[in-house]
């Protein structure tokens, strides 16, 4: 019985020195890892919707997106869109800039786990322009009006779906809001 | 001297990953191009000789019956901090590596070196283990990254050295991974008129 104790004792101090050290390395360096991620998403959403200044998160009830408004001097000025649709292996998370006029301005892909050399070809500017000037009434077709990646076609489909579904949510969006 | 033994035995003649072969999950999928490669080294690295460190210094006090979860606690500790300070200082790398740095809690280089090492040898001894055992590693996983890299994608540590086009992408998937590993070996064996 003595033993166990002992035992026990032995491994809860080292486990408390563990957790003091991890709490302190944490407190360090938890402020920094949330501005990384906060300032990496905020680069993004510029990147997909160059002009803009600032953004806000708005609600937009029925959307299958996170929709962020662009400010730039005080007027809105687009619309940049987190949308995740299935891809080959596991979602394909993108950010799409929708410009007022309701086109695509840019898209960036922020995760995905396609197969390497195949489906990760989705992050190359060479297929992503293809999408840039697509409205809402455009078809967005791969292997039609878009060029699928040779041998990752349900990726492609993917990232199609996703462009689509960012269109015509932000339809929605702008024709509920006046 | 004993010490230069312990320092170079796990560079070439107990190489972890060409000679042990152990700790292979993490060098088959890292190891798809240079960056990666090198960035899990120095994580592995990192961990290996702060565990190899601890270990050896509370070896005596350490209960026989439970030595295992303290070395895992140990090594999680590690690993642990290794995970937040990466997320911190270096994200893009962070996120390419993706589930491998949490992983290097499992990986069995660490822990075989704690229990086969660290807890039976005094601490300088133990260090430059880990120093030795992480050179080799680095140097594995660096050259079948670089060989994959260039085979697989036409770059080197990022830059481009011919169209990627020609470059045969089976090597930065999987089986390249087995296909180099397995040619690297194969060569030392030669190299050392030694059949395994």
């Amino acid at each position: 019985m003595g033993k166990i104790i002992k035992l026990g004792v032995t491994l809860g101090v080292f486990c408390v020195i563990s957790a003091g050290m991890l709490a302190y390395v944490f407190m360090m360096t938890g402020p920094r890892i949330e501005a990384n991620a906060k300032a990496s998403f905020e680069g993004s959403l510029r990147e997909v919707l160059p002009g803009a200044e600032s953004f806000k998160s708005v609600a937009a009830p029925g959307a299958k997106s996170e929709i962020y408004e662009g400010y730039a001097g005080g007027n809105a000025v687009g619309l940049a869109v987190k949308i995740a649709p299935r891809g080959y292996s596991g979602e394909i998370v993108m950010l799409v800039g929708v410009d007022p006029e309701l086109r695509v301005k840019g898209m960036k892909i922020l995760s995905q786990r396609e197969t390497p050399g195949l489906g990760t070809n989705v992050e190359k500017p060479k297929f992503q322009k293809q999408f840039i000037g697509k409205g809402v009434k455009d078809t967005i077709e791969p292997k039609k009006d878009i060029d699928a990646i040779t041998g990752a076609t349900i990726s492609s489909r993917g990232v199609c779906e996703g462009v689509k579904t960012v269109l015509k949510d932000s339809e929605q969006y702008r024709k509920a809001k006046p | 001297m004993n010490l230069w033994k312990d320092f170079n035995q796990g560079i070439v003649r107990e190489n972890p990953v060409l000679r042990l072969m152990i700790g292979l999950c993490p060098v088959l999928a890292v190891s798809n191009n240079a960056i990666n490669a090198l960035g899990m080294s120095i994580a592995v690295a990192f961990v290996l000789i702060g565990s190899n460190l601890v270990v050896a210094l509370i070896r005596k006090v350490t209960p026989d019956e439970i030595r295992i979860p303290i070395f895992i606690i140990i090594i999680s500790t590690f690993v642990t901090i290794c995970d937040y300070v990466m997320q911190a200082y270096t994200p893009a790398l962070y996120q390419a590596l993706g589930v491998f740095v949490p992983l290097i809690v499992v990986n069995c280089i660490i822990l075989g070196r704690a229990e086969a090492f660290a807890y039976k040898n005094p601490v300088l001894n133990s260090i430059l283990d880990g120093v030795g055992m992480s050179l080799g590693f680095t140097l594995a996983l660096v050259s079948i990254g670089v060989i994959r890299e260039v085979l697989g994608a036409g770059s080197i540590f990022g830059f481009p050295l011919f169209d990627e086009r020609i470059a045969a992408t089976i090597m930065i998937l999987p089986p390249g991974a087995f296909i180099t590993i397995g040619c690297i070996m194969a060569f030392l064996n030669k190299m050392e008129n030694k059949v395994l």
